[in-house]
């Protein structure tokens, strides 16, 4: 069932965002040294002290230690959710709306570690003790699975591999315009298509990139975000969606998974949709994730976003323009700014509300959606507001 | 008889795989090379991997029960690069196939294939269960229909 219910709409806002950028090799650095220097960035920015966070949330380091790092004298309320970032989103928002606390630190470091590059092993301090053993390959979990059904909805609707490759170049496109970005330098099709294949039917650019790096986030309540410097940036909905079937391997259909569940909460719960969006941001982890969520979203039929992202190409600038105006992932996305489990969609999506995102900003930018995560259980989605 | 092996035997024979209460009878079945699947005894539904109740009904009475293992392929993969396992080489990429088991609609068991070209192994495909040894432990594995054993 889906309620309209959302007494928390328009009542929590994020402060500020800030980032580190990210760097698609293992840096030399602790993944706690990037969340500092994102935490404290997003702290100046907002003019906060230590003193005035009393909730902490964040993956990796764990609150406790973030708390301790930064010197925070006191918290009320600190969570240690799982990726990707809707779930932190959604928890603190919601902590600050019950009165849990007031003013929430979020931060999310994007960190080269075995599960996303087997490279981060040579770095001796990213080694997992001792290595773990899996069942071997007989299975369509993590990586494997959005593979395994990019495979059935290149069965169901005979799409080319180029439909796939507009999400990448466009993704790499909008990077070069930011210097945040890991991945720069111009993609053509060409390119796309002579990509190295790691797991048929998608290739090394259907894949998002491994970085180091971190952002960070103040989430507070809007009369708080109203005194402080920025621009306070309203929450209005958050949906973590999960389909009853939400095994890969026994997910029902193309059809019957988390995206359907979070785009009709999303929908249900908000006062805008994609008619009075100035800004998308479909997850990229992978290719078939973003052609999903553009078809779930409603931006066109099933099967079409490949299609639907040939018709709203703007051909001088290798990206996509919906209706000549509606940028998709203007910061270069998880395969191009880096694989940030969604906190770079995120804070992209609050600097553009804010219009502080320079070259990449969307002119008079009022509603943003961001849909973040795959499938399976981590399909989820905000959609926010210029306060 | 394999069945009777103790628990941290088992959990040896099978290192790698995340074993508990629920999963062991699926894996002391294929001991035995017999294919196990949870079955609800009082609604008579399917389900994978194994669950502590049934999610169609919540009976406990939930009984691992073998299948045939023929079904069709819904979904299929070929690993260009994959984590290391005795006896598999990805110079020629490994297939990984989800089957839909012919036992009810939307119940699927996920393994390779054997004995088929790349080229012949598709999403829609009839298969059959076989096996295999894998580090001294049966593997269930598909082959195509109508290939040659």
């Amino acid at each position: 069932m889906t309620s309209t219910r959302n007494p928390m709409k328009g009542r929590v806002a994020f402060a500020g965002a800030a980032t580190t950028g990210f760097v698609p090799r293992n840096s030399g650095r602790s993944q706690a040294s990037w969340v500092a220097e994102a935490c404290i960035k997003v702290l100046r920015e907002c003019g906060l002290g230590p003193e005035d966070i009393d909730g902490v949330c964040g993956s990796s380091p764990s609150a406790a230690h973030v708390q301790a790092m930064l010197g925070i004298p006191e918290v009320t309320w600190f969570a240690n959710p799982a990726i990707p970032l809707v779930n932190h989103v959604a928890a603190a928002a919601a902590a600050v709306h019950a009165g849990l606390c007031e003013t929430v630190l979020v931060y999310h470091a994007a960190y080269r570690l075995p599960w996303n590059t087997a490279a981060s092993l040579k770095d001796p301090f990213r080694r997992p003790q001792p290595v773990p053993t899996g069942p071997g390959p007989e299975q369509i979990g993590g990586s494997v699975g959005y593979t395994a059904w990019a495979s059935r909805y290149i069965h169901e609707y005979g799409v080319p591999k180029e439909h796939f490759g507009y999400v990448a170049i466009n993704d790499r496109t909008n990077a070069s315009a930011n210097p945040a970005a890991a991945m720069r330098e111009p993609m053509t099709m060409d390119d796309y298509l002579s990509a190295r294949m790691i797991r048929w039917p998608l290739c090394l650019y259907d894949m998002d990139v491994p970085v180091d790096g971190a952002d960070a986030f103040i989430v507070t309540t809007a009369e708080r975000a109203r005194d402080l410097p920025l621009s306070p940036v309203l929450i209005q909905a958050v949906a973590l969606g999960m389909a009853g079937k939400n095994d890969e391997e026994q997910t029902v259909d193309l059809d019957h998974h988390g995206q359907q569940v979070t785009v009709k909460a999303l929908k249900a719960k908000s006062d805008f949709w994609i008619d009075d969006c100035d800004v998308y941001f479909p997850y990229d982890g992978f290719t078939i994730i973003t052609l999903n969520w553009i078809e779930n979203a409603g931006w066109c039929g099933r099967g079409e976003a490949g299609q639907f992202l040939q018709q709203h190409w703007d051909a001088d600038q290798q990206r996509v323009l919906i209706d000549g105006r509606i940028p998709v992932n203007p910061h270069g996305g998880a395969l191009s700014e880096g694989a940030t489990q969604g906190s770079g969609h995120l804070r992209e999506a609050i600097h553009q509300l804010q219009g502080v995102a320079a070259g990449r900003q969307v002119v008079d930018a009022q509603r943003a959606i961001v849909t973040t995560g795959g499938f399976f259980f981590n399909a989820q989605g905000v959609t926010l507001q210029r306060g | 008889m394999s069945s009777l092996i103790p628990d941290d035997e088992l959990v040896s024979r099978f290192a790698g795989h995340q074993l508990d209460h629920d999963s062991a009878a699926h894996y002391r079945g294929r001991l035995e090379r017999r294919l196990l699947i949870s079955r609800c005894r009082e609604c008579a539904t399917w389900h994978h991997p194994p669950m502590p109740v049934c999610p169609a009904c919540w009976s406990s009475d939930v009984e691992p029960t073998e299948v045939a293992g023929t079904g069709t392929i819904y979904l299929a993969v070929f690993l260009h690069q994959g984590p290391p396992a005795p006896g598999v080489d990805y110079t020629t990429p490994y297939p990984v196939a989800t089957v839909e088991l012919d036992e009810q609609p939307g119940l699927r068991f996920t393994s390779t294939v054997v004995g088929a070209a790349n080229d012949d192994i598709a999403i829609g495909r009839r298969v059959s269960l076989d096996w295999i040894d894998r580090a001294g432990a049966p593997l269930p594995v598909f082959r195509l229909d109508g290939a040659a054993r």
